[in-house]
């Protein structure tokens, strides 16, 4: 192998970095230009990123996700894969414009030193049922990111349209209604896999340690994350609390995520054995 | 045999002189015809638009006398008598072919970069086509034309963008909601602008139309030319429960929408997007109301200043638009031998 999975998904953060520079270009030209040349960065970026992803995987045979890092290395990817995908069609190339920041706060988030913890003997998720639910929980981020962008988008469009009209209907973002529509359901796709992984997390919990539910920081947050989410949704569905409100609503959850995902995990006894222990059902 | 162009035009003559000279569609085919019998020229067509009455021939005179014969025979047409001297205007090659290409591009458009003008330009080509006062010359310069036409509006910006208050609105509605094709449109007082915008939505799918108006009747007849509903002035705001996009242009001396009357009509609406048109000077809506949720409001500078915006752009292509057309038409004047007299290159009189 001429690249390490660290150092190609390093060179994908720089893409990731040079993306983000060129989206301000992008964001102060008000969306004029088909920005293929942001895309291109962003395909890069991807194949590096993949790139990485296989490094880990291959060796293990299932999708890797056993620390924070591989964790934060699989949300970035679901988030520039669908991105990648979306890209094809034109119109909605300038996705990439928000999606590069974030893409580029992960990517470092998930260089900083003590998160890539070795596992070489016991890997934190092993089983099938175990790996089913941090994929399931992972790709929950990753519609959670896509619903943030898609807010974001909402958001400057929204702006731009009551404070800065010329630059909104120049612009080549979609209509807002559209970006709204998104949003929900990004929030909705996320919040349903969110909902299966906790379950499926219910259930090996009750196999490995005997009890459904434990005192646990990890699993304070993820329901805590479950009720923020379902607030958003029911709030936007019953209480018609929609637009400018469910994007910040989206942004302020998708930023608590990230901001704390680290340390629940950190902290949790279930999530880390090994500094935390905690009695396994039938051993002493 | 060169190429020449006579005409007057939105640049040099009133609309009183221009609909003096303005020819019927029926009335081309003749005009055509006596112009070749009187030998005046051996190819022609005539562009007779709101615009524009032009003539462009091909003759073997030398432009000057072409010219003044020419003038005659508009004269004489539609028995014009006084002097007619900056009103005119004539061309001779390369100019008279620049200026075929620029008004098949718009250029010389009173909309810089409108596009109805190509349409008219080859309905009228069309029309000297069939009845046989083509040859060779007009029909190689008109097609290319054609072709430069669509070159510059693919490669240039001249043509982007909205550059009227009602098309504005309409691309604003496009760039709020998701498709206009289930939108309810109100008229509230029945002004021509508003009209024109509610037609312009109409026309891009929205669904159904009601106006409003102080005077009933004017409100009945507006809303069956547009094949809509009339509402009583008194009972707009119970309307508005299913109403996406308002278009606001009463005399009233004072605001007749306002924070609070919207704020609980936002509520009955489920807080959906409501986009605010308001063209009535003085204002019909407080422009506190934008401050509130899914509320989008425009007045009439929003929309105009946005139209100037789109103008000043196509402005900046004009440079652009002028090289290709210049070049184009160089092109199509060094693909066939120089007049057999001494043709004059520059322009025999008028502007331009």
């Amino acid at each position: 192998m001429l690249l390490s999975d660290r150092q190609a998904f390093g060179i994908a953060v720089v893409l990731y970095a040079l993306s983000a520079v060129y989206a301000i270009l992008l964001l102060r030209r008000g969306f004029r230009e088909d920005n293929w040349i942001n895309y291109l960065l962003l395909l890069g970026a991807s194949v590096f990123h993949t790139g990485a992803m296989l490094q880990r995987s291959l060796p293990l045979q299932r999708c890797p996700i056993n620390n924070l890092y591989e964790a934060m290395l699989f949300i970035g990817w679901t988030i520039v894969t669908s991105y990648v995908l979306v890209g094809f069609w034109s119109k909605l190339r300038f996705l990439g414009a928000f999606a590069s920041p974030l893409l580029l706060a992960i990517g470092v988030f998930a260089l900083m030193p003590g998160l890539d913890q070795p596992y070489d003997k016991e890997p934190n998720f092993s089983g099938d049922w175990l790996s089913l639910h941090a994929a399931l929980i992972l790709l929950s981020y990753g519609a959670f990111g896509l619903s943030c962008v898609a807010a974001a988008m909402y958001l400057t469009q929204e702006h731009d349209l009551k404070f800065n009209k010329m630059r909104a209907v120049i612009s080549l973002m979609p209509p807002i209604q559209r970006l709204e529509l998104a949003t929900g359901r990004l929030l909705l796709t996320g919040f349903l896999l969110l909902t299966a992984g906790l379950a499926i997390g219910v259930f090996t919990l009750k196999e490995t340690h005997g009890v459904y539910l434990m005192r646990d920081l990890k699993i304070f947050w993820s329901g805590l994350v479950w009720v923020g989410c379902l607030g958003l949704l029911v709030s936007r569905w019953w209480f018609a609390q929609r637009g400018r409100r469910l994007a910040w609503g989206v942004v302020g959850m998708f930023g608590f995520v990230l901001l704390t995902f680290w340390g629940s995990n950190l902290l949790s006894g279930i999530h880390n054995p090994d500094l935390h222990p905690v009695p396994v059902a039938g051993r002493p | 045999m060169p190429i020449l162009v006579l005409g007057l035009s939105h640049h040099t003559a009133p609309v009183a002189l221009r609909e003096r000279f303005a020819f019927a569609d029926a009335r081309v085919p003749a005009t055509l015809q006596a112009l070749r019998q009187q030998g005046l020229a051996e190819e022609a067509v005539l562009l007779s638009t709101c615009n524009r009455v032009e003539l462009y021939v091909v003759t073997n005179q030398e432009p000057p006398r072409a010219f003044a014969e020419l003038q005659g025979f508009l004269q004489q047409c539609h028995d014009y008598h006084e002097p007619l001297r900056e009103q005119l205007y004539g061309l001779s090659e390369p100019q008279s072919v620049e200026h075929l290409f620029k008004v098949a591009c718009g250029l010389d458009s009173m909309v810089l970069g409108e596009t109805e003008i190509l349409g008219q330009l080859k309905k009228a080509y069309d029309l000297a086509l069939q009845h046989r006062h083509t040859g060779g010359r007009l029909n190689r310069a008109f097609q290319r034309a054609f072709s430069v036409a669509k070159h510059v509006r693919t490669e240039t910006k001249i043509q982007r963008g909205a550059t009227s208050v009602a098309a504005v609105a309409v691309e604003l509605a496009e760039k709020i909601f998701n498709s206009l094709s289930d939108r309810q449109v109100m008229v509230i007082g029945a002004g021509d602008t508003s009209e024109k915008a509610a037609r312009a939505l109409l026309s891009r799918g929205a669904r159904s139309i009601l106006v409003s108006n102080r005077s009933a009747a004017r409100a009945e007849a507006l809303a069956e030319e547009l094949g809509g509903r009339a509402v009583r002035f008194e009972d707009w705001a119970t309307e508005f429960r299913q109403t996406d996009i308002v278009i606001s242009s009463t005399s009233a001396p004072h605001y007749i929408l306002d924070r609070p009357k919207l704020t609980p009509l936002m509520e009955q609406r489920g807080n959906a997007p409501l986009l605010l048109i308001d063209i009535a000077v003085p204002r019909d809506i407080d422009p506190e109301v934008n401050y509130l949720a899914n509320v989008f409001l425009y007045n009439v500078d929003d929309l105009q200043a946005i139209a100037d915006n789109y103008l000043h752009q196509r402005r900046e292509e004009l440079a652009r638009c002028e090289a290709i057309i210049r070049e184009r038409a160089r092109a199509l004047l060094a693909s066939r031998p120089p007049p057999t007299f001494g043709a004059d290159s520059q322009p025999a009189f008028g502007h331009e």
